[in-house]
């Protein structure tokens, strides 16, 4: 597992694989304001990746990893939580 | 082998089945939606699978397949049977490249050129290819190769660091080659087949940056589909094309890439801090520009860069402004854009189309329609506006939009929709209304000029193929199993029912030896109770070994067209009963016969059909395959409506070669003179054709059914047609036996070959000098002695009465002495193997209840 969840944060951390996408989208799904913190995060599989762009969980942190922090990130901090 | 490679070997095999099949039915209904739709999907999803694996041979020649299915598909190309027989000839080495790599884990060494030669011929089978072969490694992407007016400064280059830009710059400018701005819209399915195009991106050579496109609307949270890849990307690599189409090799169809000029980069970035000292820069350095004073130009920037903060977004234009002056030939009208910019702010964009861009000058105002690029970035825009944002940014979010679509426009020859959306965004200023820009970009993207949208395929796609996958969750509960596994099972549930066997031999000696009658009787109480449960376990295991004969009968549409097609013969086939089912070895059993069976009919049965239409037939001739069940038996009918066997010729030939006598030709009735075709060593046709006479006679079909416990039958009448029956058991895995004692050891015999049991009293026996026979109803039977055909020592006790068994076995009834006759016993029979398996005269050993080994005869071998 790469995803932690902690209270109602999703602790991404490591290479996120296409397996945890479902869970995600179940947690996510459950939750009013859910918060994502992908500091520790390597690589987000895409699909994981479509699931937060669709839910905008809001970003408490965001990734270390130059790559995602670039192209990604700036996505995910206009979250609506 | 990895499982995940296992997988793809099983779907691969029924992909290649599923596109096969289609295709036969496309041949004969071109017009057929559903059936190239299901062919190419077939095609498709094997390329996707194939692509996990460095089999880069066997993608090709199915991404070569795939496209000329598309072009079908997409009504460019109209299929005819000479695109059939190249499309089955990649079908079948796909399949034998299977085989291959599912034994040797490598394709075959010839893969590669058969590969490339193929796929060039396909290439070259495309509406608009050029004919002669194309450069295998260009092939891939040629397609997608095309110059592209219509390029534009995606906005969040800015985004992207000045020093990599510069870098890249120098690069490219050092190379000269173009920049590439690619756009990769990833299979909706892409997931499934191993992709993650966010990972691909990352591996992007040369990758400035990129932006992610979402779909036009997300599914609500409960119908969102994790699974089905939504998203698309934009990118910017200053990699070498060639590197950019090699990551994308598996994948061409879903990625473009266009050729942009290296100045795009030139982006200044930074924040402003704008004086009166840049305006008088501006003018001083216009005139010079358009002089064309380049080194004075350069003078003055780096003047008026040494005054400025290296941070500010003045210095960046200005630093840009020197390296682009630092080419050769540097570009003047980007250099004029670049100067615009300093001042007012915005994205530097030539006015017009630079000479070195060598881009078709398009007249202002004209409606040349919008390339993919222009109207996915308007889309942007038009998403970018529509989304809710705060009070104070929304001016500037409509104005950068504004600009973005603006210069799109612009750099797309279409001023007068440029000045169009300029006036949308005053509007919206007065209204504080967005709309008038949503709507006036919604014209532009969905503008009925534009090509059928590549901006609204993908989502189309998503729709389907959610719809498509909730379809499979309510599909039927079916296992897939590899057949070992299920032989293992029946191994032990084989064994189970031997072990089950030796309770009763344990009762009887918990009676005899240790006296206790209780105990034998709880023994054979629990026996029956095993007993039963191991003959329902029989059962279950049967039926699930049991395959229908469509298995079996799926190849022969392929044969028949192919075969049909070589000879000029109109052949149609006709299939019933395919839901019979029979057990696997049977089904297996049958495979080669009934192909030797069709293929007879087709070469020497079926006339040309000319020669049908003179003997008052319908030109196209009827192949019927007919499956039933009849008791425990399955039936397969092989039968035609040509020419049928003639009986007065087969007889001649038999003659001829010595098979038979004058005498006995002459006794033979038509019917009996038929069968004589299944005689080793006789063949009718004259000559040899490359379908039957491969050496394989029908007396090989008879040996081989007979092997399988079966029986052929022939019927066929001269001018009318012919019809093969083939008789098998359901089942193989019991066999049924006799058990007989000869020099108190024991042996099975196969009851199916056992006509009757009889005693026959010694003087009944009549000696022919070494031939001994005996008269059973009018019938002189050879009569032969088990203890002499095995070499067992004579029976010393005479005995007034011989009991014999009477056998048919190869076509003719024996008598065989025996010393005793046993029960009747089911078994399951193993065949020998090892050092043991050329031991002739046996056909195998069961094990019985107590212990022993039975030794099954093979009495068509003894005899």
């Amino acid at each position: 597992m790469t995803i932690r969840f902690d209270k109602g944060t999703a602790v991404v951390e490591g290479v996120c694989g296409p397996e945890e996408a479902l869970e995600l989208l179940e947690w996510l799904r459950g939750r009013k304001t859910p918060r994502v913190n992908l500091k520790a995060c390597d690589h987000l599989h895409t699909a994981v990746l479509q699931i937060l762009l669709a839910v905008r969980p809001k970003l408490t942190a965001p990734p270390d990893d130059p790559f995602l922090a670039a192209w990604v990130a700036p996505l995910l901090v206009d979250g609506r939580g | 082998m990895t499982p995940l490679f296992e997988r793809f070997v099983a779907e691969a095999r029924e992909l290649l089945e599923t596109a096969g099949n289609g295709l036969l039915s496309l041949e004969r209904n071109p017009q057929d939606a559903d059936g190239i739709n299901a062919v190419f999907r077939a095609v498709h999803t094997l390329k996707g699978s194939a692509g996990l694996f460095d089999i880069p041979a066997f993608v090709r020649l199915v991404h070569a397949g795939e496209d000329l299915l598309g072009a079908v598909r997409e009504g460019r190309l109209v299929l005819t049977s000479s695109h059939c027989d190249v499309l089955f000839q990649v079908f079948d080495h796909a399949t034998a490249w299977i085989d291959a790599m599912e034994s040797t884990e490598a394709l075959p060494p010839d893969a590669h050129d058969i590969s490339r030669r193929l796929s060039e011929h396909m290439r070259a089978l495309l509406p608009g290819a050029e004919p002669g072969p194309i450069p295998a490694a260009a092939a891939a992407l040629a397609v997608e190769a095309r110059p592209a007016p219509d390029i534009v400064v995606p906005a969040w280059l800015i985004q992207v660091p000045e020093a990599d830009r510069l870098a890249a710059w120098r690069r490219l400018s050092a190379t000269g080659d173009a920049l590439v701005v690619g756009t990769y819209r990833p299979d909706a399915q892409c997931f499934f087949s191993g992709e993650d195009p966010l990972l691909t991106l990352r591996q992007l050579p040369g990758l400035l940056g990129f932006e992610i496109e979402p779909p036009p609307c997300w599914p609500a949270a409960e119908d969102f589909d994790p699974y089905a890849c939504l998203l698309g990307f934009h990118f910017v690599s200053a990699a070498p094309r060639a590197e950019i189409e090699h990551l994308f090799r598996y994948i061409p169809d879903q990625v473009t890439l266009d050729d942009a000029p290296a100045e795009i980069l030139a982006v200044p970035a930074g924040p402003r801090s704008l004086g009166p000292v840049h305006q008088d820069f501006a003018d001083s350095v216009r005139p010079l520009l358009a002089a064309g004073d380049l080194i004075a130009v350069g003078r003055s920037v780096s003047a008026l860069l040494e005054v400025s903060s290296p941070q500010s977004r003045e210095a960046s234009a200005l630093r840009w402004m020197q390296t682009l002056l630092a080419v050769p030939q540097p570009s003047r009208s980007w250099l004029a854009a670049l100067v615009d910019s300093l001042l007012d702010g915005g994205v530097p964009r030539p006015l017009m189309a630079p000479v070195d861009l060598a881009a078709p000058a398009t007249e202002a105002g004209s409606a040349a329609p919008l390339g993919d690029t222009a109207r996915a970035l308007l889309a942007a825009q038009q998403r970018m506006i529509s989304l809710p944002c705060a009070e104070g940014e929304w001016d500037g979010r409509l104005g950068a939009a504004g600009r973005v679509a603006t210069a799109v426009l612009r750099a797309s020859g279409q001023a007068a929709a440029a000045a169009a959306i300029g006036e949308a965004v005053a509007q919206c200023r007065a209204e504080t209304s967005a709309q008038p820009l949503f709507v006036a970009l919604g014209r532009l993207v969905d503008a009925s000029n534009a090509p059928p949208g590549d901006l609204a395929k993908p989502h189309d796609e998503t729709v389907r193929s959610v719809d498509f996958r909730s379809d499979d969750r309510t599909a039927t509960r079916v296992l897939k199993v590899d057949q070992a596994k299920v032989d293992l099972l029946m191994t032990l549930i084989g064994e189970l029912v031997v072990a089950k066997n030796s309770l009763p031999f344990l009762a009887r000696r918990a009676e005899e030896v240790f006296g206790s009658r209780e105990m034998s009787r709880e023994i054979k109480d629990q026996h029956a109770i095993v007993d039963r449960i191991a003959q329902e376990m029989q059962g279950a295991i049967m039926q699930v070994r049991m395959l229908p004969v469509s298995q079996l009968f799926q190849r022969f549409p392929r044969l028949v067209r192919d075969l049909s097609r070589k000879l000029g013969k109109q052949i149609d086939l006709d299939l019933v009963g395919e839901d019979t089912e029979a057990d696997k070895d049977v089904i297996e059993s049958l495979g080669d016969p009934l192909l030797h069976i069709v293929r007879n009919s087709i070469d020497h049965g079926i006339e040309l059909p000319d020669d049908r239409l003179a003997a008052g037939k319908p030109a196209s001739a009827t192949i019927r395959l007919r499956a039933y069940q009849e008791a425990d038996a399955v039936l397969i009918e092989v039968s035609d409506d040509g020419r049928g066997i003639d009986a007065d010729r087969v007889r001649q030939k038999a003659l001829e070669k010595g098979l038979i006598d004058a005498e006995r030709a002459a006794s033979l009735s038509d019917d009996e003179a038929v069968q004589l075709v299944f005689l080793p060593g006789f063949s009718t046709a004259t000559e040899v054709t490359d379908l039957s006479g491969r050496g394989v006679g029908m007396d090989v079909v008879r040996s081989t059914v007979h092997k399988a416990g079966g029986q052929v039958r022939l019927q066929s009448r001269r001018g009318e047609g012919t019809l093969v029956v083939l008789r098998l058991p359901l089942s193989m895995a019991v066999t049924r036996v006799l058990v007989v004692e000869s020099d108190n050891r024991l042996f099975g015999v196969p009851m199916d070959l056992v006509a009757e049991t009889v005693r026959v009293p010694g003087h009944q026996i009549r000696r022919f000098k070494q031939s001994e026979t005996f008269v059973l109803r009018d019938q002189v039977i050879p009569l032969l002695r088990l203890r002499c055909l095995l070499h067992l020592p004579a029976c010393q006790q005479h005995t007034d009465e011989e009991a014999v068994l009477v056998v048919r076995v190869a076509g003719g009834t024996v008598g065989i002495v025996i010393d005793r006759f046993k029960e009747r016993m089911d078994i399951i029979l193993k065949p020998f193997s090892g050092v043991l398996a050329g031991i002739p005269g046996y056909s195998g050993t069961a094990l019985l209840g107590d212990g022993q080994v039975l030794p099954v005869l093979d009495l068509k071998e003894l005899v």
